[in-house]
């Protein structure tokens, strides 16, 4: 460890102003929403007098705000789920069994993987039409898990590397592959499922694209969806929308705030190993 | 079926949910993409005709069309280059010894977990012409005049993708600090006692072994960008004119609001290409840089 020096100190003066630069947006939406309109324009920056709450009632009379964060926790935990059982269970079964058709799967896996939603929205849709699954949480479920394929990737790369002695000790014992797999394996795979539920869970959480194509009807919109209609509805009342995007903001926060560490660790080594 | 023996049915079972999710999600809608982009398919009636290469003949013929391939191109090139000038250094800062660098890590890292749509919003907000927005009422304040900003068509992709490095730098400055905090400290020492400066010192060991992280990180900066929707969306909603319009916000307008799915699926096709295109001669030749590494 190097001693701590006066240029580091100067250092730490010099990056207070570019984090100021990432604070501000935020500190200015969080502020704003406890003022008048004229206070705001006389001083943007400056704190409110006082903890003016009007702005939060208004707001919160507008949207479902409950409804919307069930909507969102409910689709989000459902497919966070889905994709690991899926992701996990498949992913073991082509790690394992080394045939022909498990070796083609592991192909065809890869085939779209990296093919964006983006350019296969459209065939979705109408698929998606054909099944009814259209304005359902259901088919938002679906849509979601399709997460799976990702999870996949990470569990095989991690199967890989356990030995499958426990497996086979199981298997004379009599246990079945069900069993072996959900009462010995699963329990090892604990790190990538840490890292499969915080991604999804972040991702699912703040998509828009696929909500806004899929889940239009008002009853069953996400926060994020709700946001969107807010700002259809009152564009130019600022003094609703921006206490409502700080409510629809705190859930993703707070879950910032409790896995921090273990997102980071996550995206990081998630980013270079993979 | 003789051929698939009893011992390998429970592990049929376990592939099979992942399998067909993927098949309904990706697979059959990949198919029908490349399908309906030869026909003029409207996406309601049950009757439509093949119709050779006339989607695509027209996607190189319809002005916003390809205004919003330039576009997305534009800001799909821009912003990585961006980002990545900015990330090195940042992950360079948050590796020394400040007393602030994991609350600092922390600020950074925050817009990554916000959702792009309400990033865009909150910009929207500071950046507005009116004089509710942050920027014109300091501008207002001290006296000057308004500017344009997002109703700029000029301005507008560059705020655009200001806003958009603003969003991940944080992020891929993380993946580098994890990938510097990865290198040998011996090469370090060993360069000092050499006598090396501080910059030949990043030049010739942290730049080049930061090979794995810059690959990583380009490809997902590049992917992201050029099939980026919610940011765009929320922040200019294409505007003004054309200016922003993204080609994700484009092949929306055109085979679901106005029903011209062929047409649309031709542009998925196109887009589909340039992506791929990018991803895999950006992963080529970076990877070969990782190789030269070892």
């Amino acid at each position: 460890m190097k001693k701590y020096k006066l240029p580091t100190f100067l250092l730490e003066v010099c990056m207070f102003f570019v984090c100021a630069v990432f604070v501000i947006p935020i500190y200015y939406l969080v502020v704003s929403t406890f003022k008048t309109q004229a206070q705001i324009i006389a001083s943007p920056l400056g704190l409110p007098t006082s903890l003016n709450l009007d702005n939060y009632v208004k707001a919160l009379g507008t949207m479902h705000f409950f409804q919307n964060f069930l909507n969102s926790f409910v689709i989000t935990s459902v497919a966070v789920v889905l994709i690991v059982v899926c992701g996990s269970m498949a992913a073991y079964a082509i790690a394992r069994r080394k045939n022909k058709f498990m070796n083609f799967l592991g192909i065809y896996f890869l085939i779209g993987f990296l093919v964006p939603v983006q350019t296969t929205m459209l065939p979705l849709f109408l698929v998606m039409k054909n099944l009814h699954a259209i304005n359902t949480l259901p088919g938002m479920i679906f849509l979601h898990s399709n997460g799976c394929v990702f999870a996949f990737f990470l569990y095989r790369g991690f199967i890989r590397t356990l030995p499958p002695e426990l497996e086979e000790a199981a298997f004379m014992d009599g246990a079945g592959v069900f069993r072996t797999f959900w009462s010995i394996v699963f329990p090892l795979l604990t790190p990538v499922t840490a890292t499969v539920v915080i991604f999804n869970t972040m991702w699912i959480w703040n998509d828009f694209l696929l909500t806004y194509l899929f889940l239009s009807s008002t009853s069953k919109a996400t926060l994020i969806m709700q946001v969107y209609n807010g700002m259809g509805q009152y564009i130019n009342d600022w003094s609703i929308m921006m206490p409502v995007l700080v409510l629809a903001l705190l859930p993703m926060v707070i879950f910032y705030l409790a896995m921090q560490k273990k997102i980071m660790g996550g995206l990081t080594a998630g980013s270079i190993k993979g | 079926m003789r051929f698939i023996k009893r011992k390998e049915f429970p592990y049929l079972l376990f592939v099979l949910p992942a399998l067909l999710i993927y098949s309904t999600i990706t697979i059959i809608p990949v198919i029908n993409t490349f399908v309906y982009s030869f026909t003029n398919f409207d996406g309601l009636s049950p009757k439509f005709n093949f119709i050779g290469i006339a989607n695509y003949l027209k996607v190189f013929t319809t002005n916003n069309v390809i205004t919003s391939f330039v576009n997305s191109i534009e800001y799909g090139l821009v912003s990585p280059v961006l980002v990545t000038l900015l990330a090195i250094p940042l992950a360079l800062l948050l590796d020394s010894q400040m007393k602030t660098r994991n609350i600092q890590r922390a600020v950074f890292f925050f817009p990554s977990v916000i959702s792009a749509l309400f990033l865009g919003y909150i910009w929207n907000f500071i950046l507005s012409p009116s004089d509710y927005g942050l920027i014109n009422g300091i501008l207002l304040a001290l006296g000057r005049n308004k500017l344009l900003l997002l109703s700029d068509p000029g301005m507008a992709m560059v705020l655009l993708i200001l806003v958009n490095v603003w969003c991940s730098t944080g992020w891929h400055a993380c993946i580098y600090l994890a990938n510097i905090q990865m290198i040998d400290k011996s090469y370090y020492e060993a360069a000092e006692i050499d006598g090396a400066g501080g910059f030949d010192r990043f030049k010739t060991i942290t730049l080049p072994n930061l090979a794995p992280a810059m690959t990583v990180s380009v490809m997902l900066l590049l992917t992201g960008s050029l099939k980026a929707f919610d940011l765009p969306f929320a922040l200019t909603n294409g505007g003004p004119g054309y200016a922003t319009t993204m080609v994700t916000q484009t092949i929306i307008t055109e085979g679901i609001n106005s029903n011209r799915v062929g047409f649309a699926s031709a542009m998925s096709v196109l887009f589909l290409l340039v992506i791929s295109v990018v991803t895999i001669f950006q992963v080529r030749s970076m990877g070969k840089r990782e190789e030269n590494l070892s």
